[in-house]
């Protein structure tokens, strides 16, 4: 089922949740409404379910009109965070719920129920839980509980608010590729709200992401990744090194990056950003290339990449940078060690969001 | 834990000896007197004493009003719980506050309100005494006043209840297809039950022992208007202690029931301890 929504406003009092969103979602789609918390993102999941009803602008499910529509009558399967599953039933029970619950025309008959619940549970891995209640079960098979109840009654889009975000960080990342490998057997359109970025850019087909009500970005994890529009997003997507500094010449992606300047007059002041892992360390300064004199203050080798932590002269925070551990082995790095950065990749912004400022490093 | 020097444990010593002393005398002993009272004409006389008609029919009456207006407020106290914790509208917290008035004004009060509305000289009388309806020293009012100094006992247990459990698995219900009667009786009664049970206990438990309310209302026609409460007061004042004192043991007596019911609720259904966890993991 394809989902479009057009215009979307929602107020609480004051407090605008979601100011005019757009957003078309195609019919077998696993998208992932990514942002920090308060950025609307639920309001948004909420309000396509049916649990929310917006201020302004429509909502139009499989090219229906649904703006109105009670939430029992959308089709829809929902997720809640904290699981949501009825504690007083058995998981079994729990299951069957939405199936028991049709109007008496559409009910399957008992034994129908019997084997598409078995049918459910064997799907999440849960066949021998039927006869347990929910507060014998960890959260994660919890979870897997609230995903075969939602799945029942054969949803045509299924929502999931956070559905992860309870569970600790293995049981997390099991369920995510358990999700993914779901949706591929299923191809149920899948929304996916969550603000774990690592999350969004690995389980979905696209990622959409919301910042103070509006949308930030929207595009393929590639594309989200590898040229955020704003330095919203770019920050958002993780570590970042943050440079302020002033333009000497017009910078383009291709060019060779050269880092700005303090010293040089010009008026366009700018911010650049640098993740961890796209400088180059070398021992000694390079020729030709624009590098930054640090000084070596941490190192932390536990892990896939190593993580250093330099002071740069000026800059109010340490810069990150993450190598590999063969070229640490090169450079023979100790703690206190005097090194020169280049940054491979540097992408400039003009202006910066007033939150942000002071979140990086200043030169 | 440390070990206590002998001042600490001379202070707990003394701390417990007091309360001991306090309980005794103020709780036990009173409640001792009660049944030494009602017994101390001998058992032929407590029980002739309990089989008069006039206790007897109190007892009755005692019944049809706790029967009468322990249901209304489990209705009254869902419907406002439900409104007060799952929607947001103007003047909720107006509401909020309106269902405790009973608890803040006193009884007789609430009795003199009634009369003033329904009695003769009130604004309604006439037109319910032309009609041939009686509320004001008949038993419709002995319910009113009941159930106005009861209302609040059921809400007010339900409201934080259902605020710490939250309205997840309703709203669940609701996206998996269930009508409202449906997510009404499937998962939100079952879930208040216990809740539910220990506020209407609550509420029986002060419909059965009210007096200040009733006592304006009932215009205590022997056998006809008196509920326990009222033939107590009414046969102590008459120096038939025997009497007096069988009424009240029998009253004693569904204190100690509600007493003992309301602690089994406590620990088997855990439903104070549950709301905390709620709190905790929410």
């Amino acid at each position: 089922m394809s989902i479009q929504i057009e215009n979307i406003r929602k107020n609480y009092g004051a407090f605008e949740a979601l100011k005019d969103i757009s957003l078309t979602i195609e019919s077998g789609e696993l998208i992932a409404l990514l942002g920090p918390s308060g950025c609307g993102k639920t309001t948004l999941l909420r309000s396509i379910a049916g649990l929310e009803t917006p201020d302004s602008g429509r909502i139009v499910l499989n090219g229906e009109e649904s703006t109105r529509t009670n939430a029992a009558r959308r089709g829809i399967g929902f997720v809640f965070q904290h699981y949501a599953l009825f504690r007083h039933m058995t998981i079994f029970e729990n299951v069957a719920f939405g199936l028991r619950v049709q109007p008496r025309a559409e009910r399957l008959a008992r034994a129908a129920i019997h084997e598409r619940v078995s049918e459910l549970l064997r799907l999440v891995q849960l066949e021998s839980y039927g006869r347990m209640y929910p507060e014998q079960l960890s959260g994660g098979q919890r979870q897997r509980v609230a995903l075969a109840r939602a799945l029942a009654v054969r949803p045509k889009v299924l929502l999931l608010d956070e559905p992860f975000s309870a569970l600790d960080a293995k049981v997390r990342k099991d369920l995510r590729t358990w999700l993914r490998r779901i949706h591929d057997e299923l191809h149920v359109t899948t929304i996916l709200v969550t603000h774990d970025q690592e999350e969004a850019l690995e389980v979905a087909d696209r990622v959409v992401i919301l910042n103070a009500g509006k949308l930030e970005q929207e595009g393929t994890p590639e594309q989200i990744y590898n040229q955020p529009a704003s330095p919203f997003v770019y920050n958002f997507l993780g570590n970042v090194n943050l440079f302020h500094g002033r333009l000497l010449a017009d910078l383009t992606p291709a060019e060779s990056p050269r880092v700005p300047s303090p010293s040089a007059p010009s008026p366009s002041a700018v911010v650049g950003f640098v993740r961890p892992h796209e400088f180059e360390v070398s021992a000694g300064p390079v020729s030709g290339r624009n590098a930054l004199p640090a000084t070596l203050a941490k190192l932390n080798a536990a892990g896939p990449l190593v993580r250093l932590e330099l002071i740069v002269a000026d800059a109010a925070r340490p810069v990150i940078v993450e190598i590999s551990h063969a070229r640490l082995r090169e450079l023979e790095l100790q703690e206190g060690n005097k090194v020169y950065l280049t940054p491979t990749e540097i992408r400039v912004f003009n202006d910066l969001p007033e939150d942000m400022v002071d979140f990086g490093s200043h030169i | 834990m440390t070990r206590q020097t002998p001042s600490e444990r001379l202070a707990r010593a003394t701390l417990i000896v007091l309360a001991c002393l306090l309980t005794g005398l103020f709780l036990i002993l009173p409640l001792v007197t009660v049944f030494a009272q009602a017994f101390a004409q001998g058992w032929k006389l407590y029980l002739a004493a309990i089989h008069s008609p006039d206790v007897l029919s109190a007892l009755k009456l005692t019944l049809v009003v706790a029967a009468v207006a322990v249901p209304l407020n489990v209705v009254f106290g869902i419907a406002a719980s439900w409104a007060i914790t799952r929607f947001d509208f103007h003047g909720k917290q107006l509401l909020v506050t309106l269902i405790d008035i009973p608890l803040a004004v006193s009884p007789v009060v609430a009795g003199l309100m009634y009369v003033e509305v329904f009695g003769l000289h009130g604004w309604l009388g006439p037109w319910l005494d032309a009609h041939n309806f009686h509320i004001i020293f008949a038993v419709p009012g002995i319910v009113l006043a009941t159930v106005f100094v009861t209302f609040p006992f059921v809400a007010r247990e339900l409201i934080p209840f259902m605020q710490a459990q939250g309205s997840d698995e309703e709203e669940a219900a609701v996206v998996l297809g269930a009508n409202p009667f449906s997510v009404f009786w499937r998962v939100t009664l079952p879930n208040i039950k216990w809740a539910l049970l220990y506020g209407a206990i609550l509420a029986a438990s002060r419909s059965i022992g009210e007096f200040g309310a009733v006592s304006v209302l009932s215009g205590h026609i022997r056998g006809r208007t008196t509920t326990l409460p009222l033939e107590v007061e009414m046969a102590y004042n008459e120096y038939n202690f025997t009497a007096a004192f069988a009424a009240a043991s029998l009253l004693t007596l569904a204190a100690i029931l509600t007493l003992t019911v309301k602690k089994i609720l406590e620990s088997t259904s855990g439903i104070h301890a549950h709301a905390e966890r709620e709190k905790d993991a929410a």
